[in-house]
């Protein structure tokens, strides 16, 4: 690997962990699209900043960009408050505004230098290792780097400072109030953070990616975990993991960083989608399947319960009783045979001790309701899982 | 029930763009009082309590808690939101929503500890939900969610207790566990306020009462107000306190 490669990978992994962290707390906040408004409307702040200073790595230029963010945010809400349109007829109607104005001061003005369209929406990580950042006269690495290092320095502070006040006013902003946490600093502050990541990720992997990279991470963690702070983790090894295998994606086809970054993002998003141990599709699929498989088993047993009289009983009758096909008699006869629920005797089927217990206790959960009572089944049936 | 006046709200208005919700309302809730406030929907009754709270801003008017604006008393106040108004799937356990309850008495910035986990756990026990404390929220029945709503206003350890339809989709058992966990409040001489829906169990679970619709219509002992005339003056039509709802 040489030593542009390392640093490509290091810039595109900072800015990962950097989107990831506003990221996860966007998406617990439902305010996803506001990622996607804040990355093309800071559009115009860029420019400006690069026609006051010439430099698209000032702090003046992420200043401006930011506020711009801001700005975004404020009119959306602004909009919205009237009540004359919805929160995301809002954001539809303010981000491709501002954007366009960016978009046509760059074609006035800005033709003759590295500010281009193609730049803004895809990013050019590819060139970042050129733009050294040289401290009297001497190479401390790229500008990029140093910009999204400092802007992850801040954020991870920030984050471990306020943690209990974001998570607070994400989940009940109506407590945090009442509590002194002003919801509407946290808000803003979110926003301010949002942004300024935006405009130092902004420059290495474009407008397109930067929502990516806020939303996708956080999406596959949140199917991933019931716990926050490992939200947040997962969400950041996403991001990293995408990052690197995206770049290592871009080499072997010869193809945008940018595009295959946000490629694996997508590809890990499907394959947690697909797989995730609680909320994966496979897992839901099989867990209804077994709740169906219970149901029929309880079903059984109430039978068994119900009828004394052993013409009920009797194995080869028990498919027209209870009108099952005769495969799915078999699977509950056999479950239910397996957990000693039931024993056959010439061919009479009855309940064993177990499977008398077992039934009372269903049927009382079933009547009364009360979780508390149930918490012991809770291991060993899915039914009562929830 | 002692002489101290635990809330007192003058002339309050409160506006949803322009148009009243809350309309002058004088209100006096003594200290040690577990109080219903009812009124039919729409009549400004969690409005009442968000402005009281400071989450709403009330275009004239001001509350004062014990003598003094609510953000010098937030200490001693905690408020039970409408279960509806939060996500259950965000990704957190039951004690962790319960220790949120502390972070008040906190400040910004500090961390809960050893001793804010434990008064959380103490307030699960209270609330019968020790059981279920590294549950994910979502995993939680409604009653059960409402529980630990109410755990987390125990935490707080507070004077006064603001509930917004604590009873709202819970289910018989629940809604008597809640009951009695307010009724020793009182004993405890806390002062409750509870949005109430349900007007057939007001005798039997509060001493004070509030209608509300827009305008306070009356305020008092249940004993002294709870009639006819004042139900009728609230709902708009010809009220008996023996009907159904």
């Amino acid at each position: 690997m040489s030593s542009a490669q390392i640093e490509i990978q290091l810039i595109a992994s900072l800015v990962a962990i950097a989107c990831a962290i506003p990221g996860t707390f966007l998406v617990l906040r439902k305010m996803a699209m506001i990622s996607d408004a804040i990355s093309h409307s800071i559009l115009p702040g860029i420019v400006i900043g690069f026609f006051i200073t010439q430099d698209l790595n000032s702090p003046l230029l992420i200043f401006l960009a930011a506020l711009t963010g801001i700005i975004t945010v404020v009119l959306v809400e602004y909009i919205q408050k009237t009540g004359l349109v919805k929160e995301d007829t809002a954001i539809g109607l303010v981000f491709p505004i501002l954007f366009s104005i960016g978009v046509i001061m760059i074609a006035k003005n800005a033709n003759d230098v590295h500010l281009d369209v193609d730049a803004v929406l895809l990013g050019e990580l590819a060139f970042a290792p050129f733009d050294r950042m040289l401290v009297y006269g001497v190479d401390v690495g790229p500008k990029s780097l140093w910009i999204i290092g400092t802007i992850l320095l801040i954020t991870v502070a920030l984050l471990i400072a306020f943690f209990k006040e974001l998570k607070v006013s994400t989940f009940d902003a109506g407590l945090a109030a009442s509590l002194g946490f002003s919801p509407a600093i946290i808000h803003y502050g979110l926003m301010a953070v949002s942004s300024v990541t935006t405009v130092g990720a902004f420059d290495a992997v474009g407008a397109i990616l930067v929502v990516a990279l806020m939303i996708s991470p956080a999406a596959t963690a949140y199917l991933l975990t019931n716990n926050l702070k490992r939200m947040l983790v997962y969400a950041v090894c996403f991001g990293v993991i995408s990052a690197i295998s995206g770049y290592w994606l871009a080499h072997f086809l010869d193809a945008s960083i940018a595009g295959s970054i946000t490629t694996m993002l997508g590809v890990f998003f499907l394959g947690v989608y697909l797989f995730a141990p609680n909320k994966g599709i496979i897992a839901v699929m099989y867990r209804e399947k077994q709740q169906r498989i219970e149901v029929s088993l309880l079903t059984f047993l109430l039978h068994l319960k119900n009828h004394k009289e052993k013409s009920e009983r009797h194995v080869n009758h028990l498919n027209e009783h209870i009108n099952w096909q005769k495969v799915r008699s078999k699977t509950v006869l056999d479950l239910a045979l397996k957990n000693n629920m039931i024993y056959i005797d010439k061919h009479i089927v009855s309940l064993t001790e177990k499977g008398e217990g077992f039934t009372s206790k269903a049927i009382t959960y079933i009547i009364t309701n009360k979780d508390a009572q149930i918490e012991d089944m809770k291991d060993d049936f899915f039914l009562f899982r929830g | 029930m002692s002489d101290k006046i635990a809330v007192k709200v003058d002339d309050l208005t409160v506006a949803y763009n322009y148009k009243p919700v809350l309309w002058d309302i004088d209100l006096e809730i003594p200290e040690g009082v577990l109080m219903a406030i009812v009124g039919p929907n729409g009549a400004g009754k969690s409005t009442l309590i968000k402005s009281i709270l400071g989450i709403l801003k009330p275009i004239a008017g001001s509350v004062e808690i014990f003598g003094k604006p609510y953000a010098k008393q937030r200490q001693i106040v905690a408020y039970v939101p409408q279960k509806g108004s939060v996500d259950w799937d965000f990704p957190t356990t039951a004690l962790d929503v319960v220790i949120m309850g502390t972070y008040g008495s906190l400040g910004w910035i500090k961390r809960p500890r050893q001793k804010e986990k434990k008064a959380a756990l103490e307030a699960l026990e209270k609330v019968g939900m020790l059981p279920f404390k590294n549950r994910q929220i979502s995993q939680l029945s409604g009653g059960q969610q409402q529980r630990i709503f109410l755990a987390r206003a125990l935490v707080q350890n507070a004077s006064i207790y603001f509930m917004d339809e604590p009873f709202q989709g819970v289910d018989a058992t629940t809604e008597i566990a809640i009951i009695n966990i307010l009724k020793e409040l009182r004993k405890a001489g806390k002062t409750v306020i509870v949005v109430h829906h349900d007007l057939q169990t007001v005798p039997e679970y509060f001493d004070w009462v509030t209608f509300l619709n827009v305008k306070k219509i009356a305020t008092g002992p249940v004993k002294d107000i709870f009639n006819d005339d004042n139900l009728t003056k609230t709902y708009g039509i010809n009220y008996k306190v023996s009907i159904q709802e």
